[in-house]
């Protein structure tokens, strides 16, 4: 009984790490302990959002309405992180009466030089929605 | 329910009020005399120490914030509440669907409070929940972290060299006035040198690139961080996790008490610093009272460290 809470948080932080290496899940995040190890965190990685129609192709500075969704599509961009950001996106565009037919996200994430700190964003992942 | 609470659970019995209690006196000619006890005192003060974090960072989305509040508040003013397991197993409930409800965005401590929630549960259904207790505590802690120190030695592309520590002075604002205090950076040379670690967009590239510039006291103020972080972090890693024929039970406290006492001055998670000072107090005993006090007046200089800017005032200070 008295093991049960203890095994709980290794079993948790164990599903973390996991998910650190298959769905880049920031260390930051998601009860592993690796707060404060890591610049790979919220402050240094994002989705960049384009929007195509068949007359238009732009690029969508993230919305207050769907800042959510990016922020945990970014600290795990997972599939299904990433398709909630893209309907978030359709809807928001269909909102305004706006053409879409496709959306491409593009998680990217900063790399520091060891030597100079020289920051470099980093394409890490692409995730086409096409529009049902 | 009967309004009390924290003199009567924490602080009013032997070892809390300078007074000493009536009965006492009275028997003072008779044999050498025992104050009385009160079984799960210490365990009570680490409960109502939880519950008094719970309401100083309050969280959660709307359907789970004033439930959780309301919760500590009744804890606080209810003994009967405070020692209500069904009370603890809904405090954790209430953290999980708050973790659950937008993953992964929670900071780690919002999971370490669930569990310790869950673990004060389990305490107060089983006989000799004190000990319990203490036992769910020590792992607890010990656990996360060797955690952490695995995230910072082994899983990490970027602490052990320096470059965590190095970036998040310049460019995290919460550290600004430690890294000018400290590591003798100017304001202009701070301002430069976040602005030399902007973000460009991807493939943009300067054709002057600005250089940064890290005074020898700034690097050794980040190597310091980098590696004393790390030993302390062991510490009471090792401290928790190895018998207590190993490690006698001083040795947990005063590391935990240093890691608090040094950490929350420049981390800006106090709510982790009192929900580990207030798992520090479930494994005491009850005549550790002493012990009991000095983990108190932490939690009370926790909250201080994060309520008064004490390095941008130094700073100010030292420019006149």
């Amino acid at each position: 009984m008295k093991m049960l809470a203890p095994a709980l948080l290794v079993a948790v932080a164990s599903t973390q790490i996991a998910l650190s290496r298959t769905f880049d899940l920031t260390a930051w995040k998601g009860g592993g302990f690796g707060m404060f190890s890591t610049l790979d965190h919220a402050g240094y990685r994002g989705v960049d959002i384009v929007v195509d129609a068949p007359d238009r192709s732009e690029s969508l500075q993230v919305p207050a309405s769907i800042e959510l969704a990016v922020a945990r599509a970014a600290a795990c961009p997972a599939d299904r992180m990433l398709r909630a950001v893209a309907e978030a996106v359709v809807a928001r565009e269909r909102r305004y009466q706006r053409p879409v037919s496709r959306v491409t996200l593009t998680f990217w994430r900063a790399d520091f030089d060891r030597a100079t700190l020289r920051p470099s964003e980093r394409p890490v992942r692409t995730f086409v929605y096409d529009v049902p | 329910m009967r309004p009390v609470a924290l003199r009567e659970l924490a602080f009013s019995s032997h070892g809390w009020n300078s007074a000493p209690a009536p009965a006492v006196e009275l028997d003072a000619a008779g044999p050498e005399p025992q104050p009385a006890r009160s079984p799960g005192r210490a365990r009570d003060v680490a409960m109502c120490l939880t519950a008094i974090a719970l309401l100083l960072r309050p969280m959660g989305p709307w359907f789970v914030r004033p439930a959780i509040l309301a919760v500590a508040v009744l804890m606080i003013l209810s003994p009967s509440m405070l020692r209500s397991a069904l009370a603890w197993s809904a405090i954790a409930a209430m953290v999980a669907v708050r973790i659950a409800d937008d993953w992964p965005l929670a900071d780690n401590h919002i999971y370490l409070l669930g569990y310790w929630a869950f673990a004060i549960a389990l305490s107060l259904r089983t006989a000799g929940g004190e000990d319990t207790l203490a036992f769910s505590s020590r792992w607890l802690i010990g656990l996360a972290f060797v955690f952490a120190v695995l995230w910072k030695t082994m899983l990490s592309p970027d602490f052990l060299d320096g470059r965590f520590f190095r970036v998040t002075l310049l460019t995290d604002a919460r550290f600004g006035d430690a890294a000018q205090l400290i590591g003798g950076l100017s304001a202009e040379q701070l301002a430069a040198d976040r602005k030399a670690l902007q973000l460009l967009p991807e493939g943009a590239e300067l054709l002057d690139p600005p250089s940064i510039d890290e005074p020898a006291r700034l690097r050794l103020l980040a190597m310091a961080a980098t590696w004393g972080i790390i030993a302390l972090e062991a510490a009471v890693a090792l401290a928790m996790l190895l018998p207590a024929s190993a490690v006698g039970s001083s040795v947990r406290h005063v590391a935990l008490l240093l890691f608090c006492g040094t950490t929350y001055l420049f981390a800006p998670v106090a709510g982790f610093g009192w929900l580990l000072l207030a798992m520090g107090v479930g494994q005491l005993d009850e005549r550790q009272t002493a012990l009991r006090r000095v983990y108190v007046a932490a939690f009370i200089i926790v909250i201080f460290y994060g309520e008064i800017p004490w390095a941008g005032l130094a700073l100010g200070a030292g420019r006149g």
